[in-house]
């Protein structure tokens, strides 16, 4: 057994001199840590972003760099794993990290943000949509950079009632995630404060569900098909849902989130129509804002695609505000970012504006473009605000 | 016959040499001194005490549980609710009042978790442990089931599928060292008594056990009791290491990891518990340090993204080829030389032979 030990003892030490040596904190530069999934069903999700905000950040430096130092990008695999996203987190700390950005949800992403907030550093989601990922889930340094989903859900009965004359609403909502949940609760937030709108219907269902037969049924019996549907989903069980109800005849405008965002799916469904998303900048080339069109030929030409969502945008959007905010505050000192991000007022970007306040971190507002889809095309119509902020309050208690 | 000393003489040096190995662990944590190095000395003890858990059920009975995480979870959520901030926990409205209001220390939910997940091990031993072979085995996977669905569901307790935010995070390696210590040494101490020698006794022959008055059944319950207890510790201490929780975490990629690292260390043998966690843990970490790319010579080496998975599994099956009983063999780990060679007395007989 003797030699066990002498293994062990032996592995011990070899696992001691295997340690990285130890990168110094630099004054001449400043470092960005990415702490994503480059492995494991997350990295579907963070990889694109991560490639925006790499593509902001090479901007950047082009242009002389922040505070005319070059930002670094450090990164560490979280593997899809919570205990490795605590890891991966005090890893790019541990490189210097003064920008730690973590995996798009909240779930896997906050295990890195934590992290930083432990060492006094900002964090930022890549594009979760959850109240939760920022001050009221990890800590006062935390910030994402998309749109809370209760806002798609909002913005698309307000813009259907105004634009489409819609008042009946159904509501159907896939039980399977907090987003789904997120984008109904904002729904139910807007819809009583529309004069003369009402819920005729509702229902669940849950993404894996192979028939929603029985919903459709419930939908068909009443009296009269309702104006719009609104449906919080999301990919892959949001493809098999949407094909049942236009199978079963059902034509009512269909009203969604941003998590069907993208044209990738719509071959499965030939000539969808009458079919309604919201989304921060155009991925089909139609962006009213020509720089967005200039962006998606730039983020072709770094990773040899098209942007394949919406969800590409939140990444070159983080980077954005962090480096106004580092270039006002005129240092990466945490506390002075996290003031100015605070200031942030409308502050426009590429996909809209961003407003942080020392209560929330996230958009409970945002400007959305809205894609119709018609004939299984997709084209950006119109875009709608909503016309008041979804309360902390009624957010942070969902 | 030869002279025999008594049982504890013979063995204690292989809880002497275990925890010297962990005392090597977190003094090479100490040495380095680094954040990330220091959450994977964590993460190693943390995994000790999760295998050492299963082995004092496992190891000692012989019967595979795939239901010990369910124990760990059941901790994990007992640390959370008692230590999170009050504002955060305000939602759980199925909460007691009482348990809303407090914030507690984490020493003393952790404390809590182990005590809460030994008493619902102990309801479910009672009801199960009158089983043997792959009944057991499976019916202890239904208990996993069980326990998962209801923690991912019951919303005004556990949040269901939400993150449990807001327990404090613990990033000193010193109470997870302790913890481990003292896991290694209570499994230890377990194994050497009557109670433990019984149980292996009708591992290794039933019949002949029950003959000589063993109640198995008792012993067993007695073993899956006190292995919850401390699977309910780990998933505490995983709690606090990561500061979320959430029911998935607990499920069967965690029950698989944690089954493999004793099979690998050898099942039968404390011992083979504790190596299994460290020397995987060691590959597992050289593995991905390659993958991040090693400077030689100003050229860089690295693997492909995702091949420290791949290489884990071929290091596994190749020391299962060569060692099909584990890297023990199944045996533990002994000193037989100063100070230890007036214990063990002549014509020795390897103390916790299998």
């Amino acid at each position: 057994m003797k030699t066990f030990t002498k293994l062990a003892l032996s592995s011990a030490l070899g696992a001691l001199m295997l340690t990285a040596p130890v990168a110094i904190a630099d004054d001449e530069k400043i470092v960005v840590g990415f702490a994503t999934a480059a492995t494991g069903f997350m990295q579907a999700y963070d990889k694109p972003a991560e490639d925006a905000a790499r593509i902001r950040i090479d901007e950047i430096n082009k242009a002389g760099g922040l505070l005319g130092k070059q930002i670094e990008i450090v990164a560490a695999d979280t593997k899809t794993d919570r205990a490795e996203g605590a890891k991966a987190g005090l890893e790019v700390l541990d490189k210097g990290a003064d920008l730690v950005v973590v995996s798009c949800d909240y779930d896997f992403g906050s295990p890195a943000a934590l992290a930083a907030e432990g060492a006094g550093k900002v964090s930022f989601f890549l594009c979760a949509e959850s109240i939760k990922a920022g001050i009221q889930g990890v800590g006062p340094k935390s910030f994402s950079a998309s749109v809370l989903a209760a806002v798609q859900g909002a913005t698309m009965v307000e813009w259907a009632y105004n634009k489409k004359g819609a008042r009946n609403f159904y509501r159907l909502l896939d039980t399977w995630t907090e987003y789904n949940k997120g984008i109904c609760d904002g729904f139910d937030w807007m819809m009583p404060r529309l004069k003369d709108a009402k819920l005729v219907g509702e229902d669940t269902f849950k993404n894996e569900d192979a028939s929603i037969a029985a919903q459709i049924t419930r939908i068909k019996s009443l009296p009269q098909e309702p104006d719009a549907i609104m449906i919080c989903t999301m990919m892959p069980g949001a493809v098999s849902a949407i094909k049942q109800i236009r199978d079963a005849g059902i034509k009512a405008p269909i009203l969604n989130g941003s998590g069907v965002s993208g044209s990738y799916w719509l071959s499965a469904i030939p000539d969808l129509s009458n079919f309604f998303v919201p989304e921060q900048g155009s991925v089909h080339g139609d962006d009213p804002n020509p720089d967005v069109n200039k962006f998606n030929a730039n983020y072709k030409a770094v990773t040899g695609g098209d942007p394949s969502s919406q969800y590409v945008y939140p990444g070159y959007v983080l980077i954005d505000v962090w480096a106004k905010a580092v270039e006002r505050a005129k240092t990466t000192d945490a506390d002075a970012v996290v003031a100015e991000l605070e200031k942030m007022k409308d502050e426009p970007t590429l996909f809209g504006p961003r407003t942080f306040t020392s209560e929330i971190h996230h958009q409970n507002r945002g400007r959305y473009l809205i894609t119709e889809v018609s004939g299984g095309k997709p084209k950006v119509i119109d875009e709608w605000t909503i016309s008041d902020s979804i309360p902390v309050d009624y957010l942070a208690n969902k | 016959m030869a002279e025999r000393t008594s049982i504890f003489a013979r063995t204690v040096s292989t809880p002497i040499i275990l925890i010297s190995i962990l005392v090597l662990v977190v003094v090479s944590a100490w040495f380095v001194g680094r954040g990330p190095f220091n959450q994977t000395v964590i993460e190693i003890f943390i995994r000790v005490v999760l295998v050492v858990g299963l082995y004092v059920f496992i190891g000692n009975s012989g019967v595979i549980s795939f239901g010990h995480i369910g124990f760990a979870c059941i901790g994990a959520y007992m640390t959370a609710w008692l230590t999170a901030l009050p504002a955060i926990k305000k939602k759980y409205i199925g909460l007691p009042d009482i348990v809303l209001s407090s914030k507690l220390h984490f020493g003393l939910g952790m404390l809590a978790a182990l005590v809460f997940a030994g008493v619902c091990a102990f309801v479910v031993a009672k009801v199960l442990m009158r089983l043997s072979g792959i009944a057991a085995s499976i019916a202890t996977f239904a208990v996993l089931a069980f326990i998962i669905q209801v923690y991912s569901n019951w919303t005004s307790v556990t949040g269901a599928q939400m993150s449990f935010v807001g327990i404090p995070i613990v990033r000193s390696v010193w109470p997870y060292f302790i913890c481990a210590v003292l896991t290694v040494l209570v499994a230890y101490v377990h194994s050497i008594s009557g109670s433990g020698l019984a149980l292996r006794s009708a591992r290794d022959e039933a019949i002949a056990a029950a003959a000589s008055g063993i109640d198995i059944t008792r012993e067993r319950v007695i073993a899956f009791t006190l292995s919850g207890a401390i699977m309910g510790l780990g998933g505490a201490m995983f709690a606090h290491s990561v500061g979320v929780v959430t029911p998935d975490t607990f499920y069967l990629t965690l029950t698989f990891t944690t089954l493999s690292m004793l099979v690998v260390g050898g099942m039968n043998s404390l011992s083979g518990a504790v190596l299994g966690v460290v020397v995987l843990s060691i590959i597992i970490q050289f593995l991905r340090w390659l993958e991040k790319g090693v400077d030689i010579g100003g050229s860089v080496l690295s693997i492909p993204l995702g091949l420290q998975e791949i290489g884990l599994g071929i290091a596994m099956i190749v020391i299962l080829i060569f060692r099909p009983t584990g890297l023990t063999r199944n045996q533990e780990l002994v000193w037989r030389g100063w100070p230890f060679n007036g214990l063990s007395g002549r014509n020795h007989v390897a103390g916790l032979k299998k």
